[in-house]
């Protein structure tokens, strides 16, 4: 599916937030992580809040005329399944989020390229590039 | 299935009007009625007007800053629903969602420029003006004032108004278009949350005969309105008549000109959204495209494969560009308009009578369409369509156009597109529309910049927003002063 207008690319942001919310909440809850717990409670609560903004991002700075057009630009290769995360062990479970981090870090730095008509939205979707890329080194120590 | 009734909001409470005459409204994308809406009468007008006269004095009363808190509570709440105010006027009206956020967005950039009333509210002052004497000018509120609005931007349009006039110190009844009312309900239901004292803000959904009521209250002092041209004039003749200020802000016929020197690559998204965006239910709607010179070809085949390639649907799905039109009746209108292009001989290049929507069939939709080699003087060059419906009307020179866009009757917006700023320089200067895009396609001024047009397409003095908005709802009241 195309993601080549305002709401679409935020939409996305927003879904890859609730959908990585929705893992780390049921991640914290695994027994097999318990050792993970507060750390994925805290990227669960870190998800939430990124919501909450890029909503704000979507509100403050849509536009009623396009001046920019965006061009192949899909939701395909950003896609990630991320079911198991409440039965999967410990390593499996890092994984996924070492994936699902990945994977958002690269939707932000592609995305806030292709809008980059829009400056404050670009520079929005790069900061949550980077808040992804800082939560990658966090995970990327950690063995099960 | 029981549909919801929309209600009116008089004297801060939820009120059913005394009228048995219902009205439906209907989801444009599905073709299915949602909810219903009473036609109000005199007697619900009567109540608001007397609720709002008997808040005015305490609100008037009000320091400036204290009004405006309440704005700024207003505000948060605003954002805080912001999606579901445009999910709920996508519903209704058909509009994208991003323009409906769009909408959104523009209603509360009016509140936020309202809210810097302590700054924009100020008088002035010139001592010895003769010997001894100091003057001033005191800006107050004047009463109660009114907002008849429109369907297609039933989020928006009654906070160009209500804002001002409140932050000002006046009282307020808004009448949404009977087609659309429940954006404004759901934008009331937030407003019930704020606490503003009763009777400050009030609702009175209806028809003509609420639009009538309104007109010859004797307590309303002042109207603002935004429609059609034909209602505009009458609204205007009748606030003369009735002896209340107004804006009355009507149609429009849009001229968007395209020089050979022009970035066509580069405009093509903007002169795709001003025609089409709203599809074409916009008084900023571009209407006529006006090719100048050996640009005409390349422009109008690059522009007939843009709008072919907007894929069309319920507003509510965030792929689509182009909804449907808001009613069954105005698309049959619209119809009417392309059988009269094509009876007066214009080249029909790209048709969307008989466009459908797979997932929709009932829905009010109708395809881009593009005249080519229309002449001046066709009807679909001259009279407001308010449809997705293009006129190509091809010029030989800038002053063609000029002569083009000064003869329509209406004056709202206009626009050029070229890499002369001599050129722009030009046409900007000389036509007559009040509202100008230079390489931007029509676009609407933000909140701190008047809105409104000349000739046909506006009536009154004042416009919508801006600055000067604050002269509408406010009188000069000059005390010239000596002290012995």
């Amino acid at each position: 599916m195309p993601l080549e207008n305002f709401g679409s690319i935020l939409n996305f942001a927003e879904e890859i937030e609730s959908q990585d919310q929705a893992f780390y909440e049921v991640a914290a809850n695994n027994p097999a992580c318990a050792a993970f717990r507060q750390l994925f409670s805290e990227l669960a609560a870190e998800a939430g809040k990124n919501v909450k903004a890029i909503q704000r991002t979507r509100r403050e700075n849509v536009t009623e005329m396009i001046l920019e057009p965006i061009r192949d630009f899909v939701r395909a290769p950003f896609c990630e399944a991320c079911e198991g995360a409440g039965v999967l062990g410990a390593a499996e479970v890092l994984e996924t989020a070492r994936r699902l981090e990945a994977r958002a870090q690269r939707y932000y730095t592609e995305a806030a390229e292709k809008i980059s008509a829009l400056p404050e939205v670009s520079r929005s979707l790069k900061g949550f590039g980077k808040i992804r890329k800082a939560r990658q080194a966090k995970l990327a120590g950690l063995e099960a | 299935m029981t549909l919801p009734l929309m209600k009116n909001y008089i004297n801060g409470e939820w009120v059913e009007s005394n009228s048995t005459t219902l009205g439906d409204v209907w989801n444009p994308a599905k073709g299915e009625k949602i909810a219903q809406v009473a036609y109000g009468t005199k007697e619900d007008v009567d109540k608001a007007v007397r609720a709002a006269q008997q808040a005015f004095w305490e609100w008037r009363t009000t320091p400036p800053l204290t009004r405006a808190r309440y704005l700024f509570r207003l505000k948060d709440a605003f954002e805080e629903n912001f999606e579901d105010i445009a999910r709920t006027l996508t519903t209704e009206q058909g509009k994208c969602v991003d323009e409906a956020r769009g909408e959104v967005r523009r209603m509360i950039e009016n509140i936020e420029h309202a809210t810097g009333v302590t700054t924009l509210m100020c008088g002035y002052t010139l001592e010895d003006i003769a010997k001894d004497i100091d003057c001033t000018g005191h800006r107050q509120p004047v009463g109660v004032f009114a907002a008849i609005v429109p369907y297609n931007f039933p989020g928006m349009v009654p906070w160009w108004f209500l804002p001002y006039a409140l932050v000002t110190g006046n009282t307020f009844i808004v009448k949404p278009s009977e087609q659309v009312p429940m954006t404004q309900t759901r934008i009331f239901e937030i407003v019930d949350q704020i606490g503003f004292p009763e009777g400050v803000i009030n609702m009175v959904h209806g028809s003509k005969e609420v639009v009538n009521a309104l007109l010859d209250h004797p307590g309303i002092n002042g109207i603002s309105f935004v429609g059609s041209t034909p209602t505009a004039k009458y609204i205007y003749r009748r606030c003369g008549e009735t002896g209340k200020r107004v804006q009355a802000l009507g149609g429009a016929k849009n001229i968007v000109a395209v020089m050979p020197d022009a970035n066509l690559a580069a405009s093509m998204p903007s002169l795709i959204t001003s025609f089409y965006g709203c599809s074409g239910q916009r008084c900023l709607s571009g209407a006529i495209l006006a090719p100048v010179g050996e640009v005409a070809d390349e422009l109008v085949e690059k522009f007939a494969a843009a709008a072919k390639a907007m894929k069309i649907g319920n507003g509510l799905n965030e792929q689509t560009a182009m909804g449907p039109v808001v009613s069954e009746a105005h698309r049959k209108r619209v119809l009417g308009y392309i059988e009269k292009g094509i009876a007066e001989g214009a080249k029909l290049i790209l048709d969307g009578r008989n466009f459908k929507v797979l997932d929709y069939p009932n829905g009010f939709f109708l395809g881009p369409t593009i005249f080519d080699h229309v002449k001046p003087d066709m009807a679909i060059a001259r009279e407001e369509i308010f449809g997705p419906v293009v006129a190509v009307v091809r010029c030989k020179t800038l002053n063609d156009v000029i002569e083009l866009v000064n003869t329509r009757g209406f004056a709202n917006a206009a626009c050029l597109y070229t890499g002369s700023g001599a050129a722009a320089r030009e046409f900007k200067y000389r036509v007559k529309p009040s509202m100008i895009g230079i390489n931007i396609g029509i676009a609407a001024p933000m909140s701190f910049f008047p809105f409104g047009g000349a000739g046909q397409s506006m009536f009154g003095d004042i416009k919508g927003h801006g600055q000067e908005i604050f002269h509408f709802f406010t009188d000069t009241k000059v005390v010239i002063e000596r002290w012995l």
